[in-house]
């Protein structure tokens, strides 16, 4: 086994719930919003 | 009236043109030189690869455009510089080689006062024996290569279809690639279309690359603050790997291909093979072939630019260990040192260092992850050139450069894991700045409130709005300078 699949092996995995939550459109509705949101700052500092 | 050309229509090039249009007055002339027809969005091409989009999806011709706008297109490749005139040409040109069908081989010299590079990388597919689309892998890199991976893939499709075992190798052909976020999303697409092809269970892939550690993306990682704890990319990126089942190389620098065996050393000095019935490697990047020539005749080519090809900028190229590497070492001005007409963007300007760590394995081969220098902060680097010109065409031809350098902008990335209205998903991610700067944010480097990502539905909604919001923008459509870079 690669180095690197010795660490993936022992990464955290997601609860189902967590897993559910990322395509709970209600959900996701509100990260659409928030992710853009978050861009818009960055996209903002970038043209300052 | 000033005469401004540019080489290269990509996401630099065209930003810096349509801005440049927009800001001069009539009487000046905005020249692009292009050896392509249509222009590319070109991070939506991993969708291409997968069959869920046509390479028309992803191209538009630039020539209607660039006619409607008032800018004058080349369909041509730039050969040679010319920054002091030469033989019958008392000012500055470019030398240029007609690549449009209808005068193919023709050559041309531009004159210009200001000149912008942005000619973009040269895939250089030769620099591992066997790579690419004329050797034994595919390649997502132009939409047409990308039409050929959706091909190989479908066949590979079929086999597991009828009870056939797979192994697909998604990742970088050598060690000193960059763009491993590209591959990273075509890894996690491919993935995505086997499950969906109910297909998933006979198939192994494998994600090969040169970064130190996954979720390095040629940016030495990041570090996000998330429910009051910091975490790392490397463990968000680690566990999506095991979420999917994706097994992963890295340090990884791919020395050749064969028919169905990748050939590859990692840091410790170990030579290893992988067999493959389907790989989809991009390849290292090189500056484009360009010449430079002084008023005399004599090359000057090594004055322009660095040995990689790429356009020396306002950098310091200074060579010093990777713990004596500054923040402020990264250009601003994109202005060339030795000619002030002339400017280096996007990915043509040659960076003075990696971002990454650069590591060397005990035989002596360079595993370093190159600087990724493309999507949003090309588009900056395009528009603050051509604010810069615009000043001084429109007022003294001294006025300061605009600045924008990547050691004090952000990017926002989002990296598609599986394309679907309701079952797509794609890791959102910002970073800022993207050079990290540890003497401004000790520690990371970056600033924690702004380096932030996550996975989910809603990133892949941002990443088709990003297609058609840029595609919109590149058209020139009405009101498309309102949308940033």
């Amino acid at each position: 086994m690669d180095n690197a699949d010795t660490a993936i092996a022992s990464a955290p995995l997601p609860t189902p719930k967590t897993v559910r939550g990322r395509t709970n459109l209600p959900v996701q509705a509100w990260r659409f919003v928030a992710i853009n949101l978050r861009m818009i700052k960055i996209i903002r500092k970038g043209h300052a | 009236m000033a005469r401004v050309v540019i080489l290269g229509a990509g996401i630099s090039g065209h930003t810096a043109a349509l801005h440049l249009r927009r800001m001069l007055g009539k009487e000046h002339e905005v020249v692009v030189v292009s050896p392509n027809s249509r222009w590319n969005w070109i991070p939506s091409n991993i969708w291409v690869g997968v069959g869920k989009m046509t390479s028309e999806q992803v191209t538009f011709p630039l020539a209607p455009i660039y006619q409607r706008k008032g800018i004058e297109f080349h369909q041509a490749l730039a050969v040679a510089i010319h920054p002091e005139g030469g033989a019958g040409q008392p000012g500055p040109y470019v030398a240029v080689s007609y690549t449009d069908p209808t005068r193919a081989g023709q050559a041309a010299e531009l004159g210009y006062d200001y000149l912008i590079n942005a000619t973009g990388p040269k895939l250089n597919f030769a620099a591992t024996p066997g790579l690419g689309p004329d050797g034994h892998t595919v390649s997502v890199c132009t939409p047409s290569h990308a039409v050929e991976a959706a091909s190989a893939l479908e066949q590979v499709i079929k086999r597991l279809g009828s009870g056939e075992r797979q192994t697909l190798v998604v990742g970088v052909g050598h060690g000193t690639c960059t763009c491993e976020g590209a591959a990273f999303e075509y890894a996690f697409n491919v993935e995505h279309e086997l499950r969906e092809a109910g297909v998933r269970d006979l198939a192994e892939v494998v994600y090969i690359t040169n970064e130190n550690e996954l979720g390095d993306f040629g940016v030495g990682g990041m570090t996000f603050t998330q429910r009051g704890f910091q975490t790392t990319s490397k463990m968000w990126t680690e566990s999506l790997f095991r979420e999917r089942g994706v097994r992963a190389i890295v340090q990884a620098h791919v020395s050749q291909i064969k028919p169905g065996l990748i050939h590859y050393e990692q840091l410790d000095g170990s030579t290893n093979t992988l067999a493959f019935d389907f790989a989809m490697l991009l390849p290292p990047f090189r500056g484009a072939d360009l010449k430079a020539y002084d008023a005399l005749g004599d090359d000057i080519t090594s004055t322009l630019f660095a040995p990689s090809g790429f356009m020396k900028v306002d950098a310091d190229y200074t060579a010093k260990p990777f713990a004596d590497w500054r923040a402020a070492d990264w250009p601003s001005t994109y202005q060339n040192p030795s000619y002030s007409n002339v400017f280096g963007v996007g990915i043509a300007f040659a960076p003075p260092h990696q971002i990454s760590e650069p590591r060397t394995s005990p035989n002596g081969t360079l595993v370093a992850p190159s600087p990724p220098r493309t999507g949003m902060p090309s588009g900056i680097m395009g528009r603050t050139v051509a604010r810069t010109i615009a000043d001084r065409v429109n007022g003294s031809a001294t006025a300061p450069a605009h600045t924008a350098s990547m050691a004090a902008m952000g990017a926002a990335c989002v990296a598609s894991a599986g394309t679907g209205v309701r079952k797509g998903t794609a890791a959102a991610m910002t970073m800022f700045p993207v050079v990290p700067d540890y003497q401004k944010y000790p520690g990371t480097g970056r600033n924690t409130k702004d380096t932030y990502g996550e996975i989910g539905l809603a990133g892949h909604w941002v990443k088709v709005l990003l297609h058609h919001l840029f595609i919109y923008k590149a058209k020139a459509r009405p009101g498309w300078f309102l949308i940033p870079e």
